[in-house]
């Protein structure tokens, strides 16, 4: 983490770059502005900070806020940025990934890049569906929504992440929405504070291919989790809702929770203990300046 | 016995694998060394951990060739096997890779229950003009192997080896102490220096000839004794990189083994990816950090790779990639050689392809590549390709210790090396698609890379001029190397006349025996291995045309309709008519005599 403490205070104008070239209502748009208010609440040096990405709709933040980025290839957004990490652990690491980036093309490295627990907030942008190559089914596409490569409706039963994420054994799961400016922020902040892989879910509205789904002006299908040490509950939408004392730590809590098809928003499950292979890779090095190399053939003399 | 003196000769030991036919092969190898002779070494590997003992598939074993000059290839055809039974026999039989008095050591310990494939195997031996000598393994030292529970031959063979080859047993001796001495009880060590001893004896007393390569030195100075794999990797250390990301793939594997052991010391890190794919991701973050970082693979990761190796030319982000080819298409022969990578290299990524090739044929090139590697992904920030193979990765032999470098920033590169690789300095400035290539911790310069096409302030742009704009930045950068190449060195003296032998990679060695050998018989017969085979030297068509004829020698499948692969690509750069002279995906090395027949062929119809 790095601040800067003797330059001037980083505003919201000092990260914007260009208009970003996304649709009128699109949820990416609040979730670029939770990042960028959470960078302006913590004072994050944006010189310090790398936003990195995969390809699709989400695939544009890096380019839409004035730190560092790197937009990569579809669904290889982690093992950029492990990259990073590994390499460059002062730096602040933020992943930008869609739904079929994440878990459909980018699979694999999820479940590698969750179990090596290398220090990163994870954000997964989850529209259900395939947007930018213009509507197709998701991995997280809901059963019965009709797309473009399966117009009479979506086969199968979506992947339910926070389940999954559980499974791998994700050290931060949160879940939130790009329509709760607050919870947003407060979930980033949260996911930051935590040293490992943070995982932060956000249901993600895409007016253009999908109007209906998150019925985003109701709060009936969801509840709020709370506890003193979890995130607090959205306080535009606290009070027109459930909200329900959940223990973070609990781990067979969260897995409960994330069975159901009820939707949660909160911290779901924090490990503050998971050890992260970065610092076991980075432990190994010398703590004095690295040897020459004069003495490299000294084994193969003969 | 009778003692028939040789300036150079090869012979093999053919054995189960699992039972040690290498660990024997570096022992008398190492002996060698010490005693002033030339080695060259090619390991045979078998594809699988433990096939099963007495099968085809299971041989496994050391080919060595030894000199009183210096050797840089495996050479023609073997003059002694050693086998273990009659099926590694049989098997190794099928390549007719001996000489015409090649005499072969069959152990007739598992004769009794295989009488009848023991006299047919010695039977196609004779056929073929082999000598058979049926040897046994004598009681004594059948006790000593039932205590080692059946281990231990691979000493016996070696003791009788020894004999043959008139090395001393003292020195011997020291060698296995050397090789076992820190990871063996001292009972067991004791037990194998006594099997050593008795196939030592058995041979003195049961052989009748041996065979006596006299050489007082092996050169001047420090020496070493390094497969290509190691030399490549301590190349990777020498020139700066910090981090290797590769996933576990034969015969690339062994690079990343290597440094696991060593690289920590000196500031780098191993980082074993969860597939080919990120293995290649995570050395491109590492790189636009600022960070020297590479990917070692082969011919199945290379395809894998690809659609990152375009992503890092259009960002714009160092990357280093070292590919050990293997045979293909598709998993193919995983411990066996080819070359038929080249192309896949060159143009494999989709779209427009701007990359540098680097191809490497001796030890000193592997332990080099990487520096100059660097020194071009950081110059142009463009993907770099270090080309090796099977054969290059795996064959070792004793070079002069190669001076070290400790290279931290690339412009330092040292003129000994760029001058091995017949380059000149590449210009100082180069201008990029992006103008900014500040790495993060930089305040106010923000650089945001992605594989869209960009302008010159790095932002998303789709129009006409720009894109194009953005392609001849690339091509410019590559035209930089073409511009900085100077005409590539020749083997020999024949700087023109009848044929020119083109190579790359690991024909190096059998390509400069069999030249140098031509011209001493009087043949205007020239030869080179580009060492940077993308992009080529601008001059080299004239050079091509002081010869009447121009052929390649490839590892790579050709026929009467299709081209090889360094052929087709040289003649299509050149319009000089490129013969593909040698086009052979046997997985076997190609040898100099092949080489050096087909070319006196070509004379012959000139």
């Amino acid at each position: 983490m790095s601040t800067s403490t003797d330059s001037p205070k980083i505003t919201i104008k000092d990260l914007n770059t260009e208009n970003p070239r996304w649709c009128a209502g699109c949820g990416d748009f609040s979730i670029i502005m939770g990042l960028k208010r959470f960078m302006v609440n913590e004072q994050l040096a944006p010189h310090d900070t790398v936003n990195v990405s995969g390809i699709g709709c989400s695939g544009r933040a890096p380019f839409y806020v004035n730190s560092y980025g790197i937009h990569s290839i579809h669904g290889r957004a982690i093992p950029v940025a492990l990259g990073l990490a590994l390499t460059r652990p002062e730096l602040d690491v933020f992943i930008h990934s869609g739904d079929g980036d994440a878990i459909s093309i980018g699979g694999n490295h999820l479940i590698h890049g969750i179990n090596k627990n290398f220090n990163c907030v994870f954000i997964l942008y989850d529209n259900e569906l395939y947007a930018l190559t213009k509507s197709q089914t998701s991995p997280t596409t809901r059963k019965g929504h009709k797309t473009n490569t399966q117009p009479s409706g979506t086969y199968l039963e979506p992947i339910k992440a926070i389940r999954l994420v559980l499974g791998i054994g994700a050290s931060f799961v949160a879940n939130t929405a790009d329509w709760m400016p607050d919870h947003l922020t407060n979930t980033l902040s949260a996911a930051f504070a935590h040293k490992g892989f943070s995982f932060v879910h956000v249901s993600q509205r895409c007016p253009h291919f999908d109007p209906y789904n998150f019925e985003h002006k109701s709060t009936d299908w969801f509840t709020f989790l709370k506890h003193e040490k979890g995130i607090a509950p959205d306080r535009r939408l606290a009070d027109k809702t459930e909200v329900r004392e959940h223990d973070p730590f609990d781990l067979n809590a969260a897995f409960n929770l994330s069975n159901e098809d009820r939707t949660y928003f909160g911290l779901i499950y924090h490990n503050p203990d998971k050890p992260s292979y970065v610092d076991i890779v980075r432990s190994q090095l010398p703590e004095s300046p690295a040897a020459d190399t004069s003495e490299l053939f000294k084994p193969y003399a003969i | 016995m009778s003692k028939e003196s040789y300036h150079v000769n090869r012979f093999e030991l053919l054995m189960d694998a699992g039972f040690g036919a290498q660990k024997a092969g570096d022992i008398l190898i190492s002996a060698f060394a010490h005693t002033g002779r030339y080695v060259f070494i090619e390991p045979m590997i078998p594809a699988e951990i433990s096939p099963p003992a007495r099968s085809r598939p299971a041989l496994s074993g050391a080919i060595i060739r030894v000199a009183d000059f210096d050797l840089e290839n495996i050479g023609n055809t073997t003059d002694l096997m050693v086998a273990q039974h009659e099926i590694v026999l049989d098997r190794r039989l099928d390549d007719e890779e001996y000489s015409p008095s090649c005499r072969v050591l069959l152990d007739m310990g598992d004769q009794k229950n295989n009488q009848d494939s023991y006299e047919m195997v010695m039977k196609r031996a004779n056929k073929a003009g082999l000598r058979v000598y049926p040897f046994e393994i004598t009681d004594e030292a059948q006790t000593i192997l039932k205590f080692l529970a059946g281990k231990g031959k691979n000493m016996y063979y070696l003791g009788m080896l020894s004999a043959i080859y008139c090395v001393p047993e003292d020195v011997m001796i020291a060698e296995i102490k050397s090789t076992f001495g820190k990871k063996l009880k001292e009972e067991i060590l004791n037990k194998n220096i006594e099997i050593f001893h008795q196939g030592h004896e058995y041979a003195t007393q049961n052989i009748d000839f041996s065979f006596e390569v006299v050489s007082e030195s092996n050169g001047e100075g420090e020496k070493v004794l390094i497969d290509g794999n190691t030399a490549l990797s301590l190349g990777i250390v020498d020139a700066g990189f910090k981090l290797i990301s590769g996933y576990p793939i034969t015969p690339a594997s062994s690079i990343m083994h290597t440094l696991a052991k060593i690289f920590p010391k000196y500031g780098g890190m191993v980082h074993q990816a969860e597939d080919e794919i990120s293995a290649v991701g995570t050395a491109v973050g590492a790189y636009f950090g600022g960070t020297p970082s590479l990917t070692a693979t082969s011919g199945p990761g290379l395809s894998l790779k690809q659609e990152f190796i375009g992503y890092a030319s259009a960002a714009e982000i160092p990357l280093v990639l070292a590919d050990i080819q293997r045979s293909g298409p598709s998993t193919g022969m995983p411990t066996k050689t080819e070359q038929s990578d080249l192309l896949s290299s060159i143009y494999g990524a989709h779209g427009d392809n701007t990359q540098v090739v680097i191809g490497v044929g001796t030890m000193l090139d592997c332990f080099y590549a990487p520096q100059l590697a660097r020194y071009f992904a950081e110059k142009l920030r463009l993907p770099v390709f270090i080309m090796s193979d099977f054969q290059m990765a795996n064959s070792y032999k004793v070079i002069p210790k190669p001076k070290t470098f400790n290279l931290k920033n690339v412009e330092d590169i040292s003129d000994e090396v760029l001058n091995h690789f017949d380059l000149d300095r590449l210009p100082l400035d180069i201008e990029m698609v992006r103008d900014d290539q500040s790495n993060p911790g930089v305040p106010g310069h923000m650089r945001r890379v992605t594989g869209l096409n960009t302008d010159n302030e790095g932002k998303v742009n789709y129009f006409a001029k720009t894109n194009q704009r953005s392609h001849a930045v690339r091509n410019e950068k590559v035209h930089h190397v073409r511009r900085s190449m100077r005409e590539p060195q020749m083997f020999g003296d024949c700087r023109e006349g009848d044929v020119l032998v083109l190579g790359w990679g690991s024909t190096h060695g059998a390509i400069s025996e069999a030249v140098v050998s031509c011209q001493k018989q009087g043949l205007k017969v020239g030869g080179l291995c580009f060492r940077i085979i993308y992009p080529l030297p601008l001059m080299l068509a004239d050079v091509f045309k002081r010869f009447k004829k121009v052929v390649t020698v490839e590892g790579a499948y050709g026929d009467k309709y299709k081209r090889t692969p360094l052929a087709m690509f040289v003649r299509s750069k050149t319009l000089v008519d490129v013969y593909p002279m040698i086009s052979r995906a046997t997985g076997r090395p190609i040898t100099p005599k092949t080489i050096e027949n087909q070319v006196k062929e070509l004379l012959k119809n000139l």
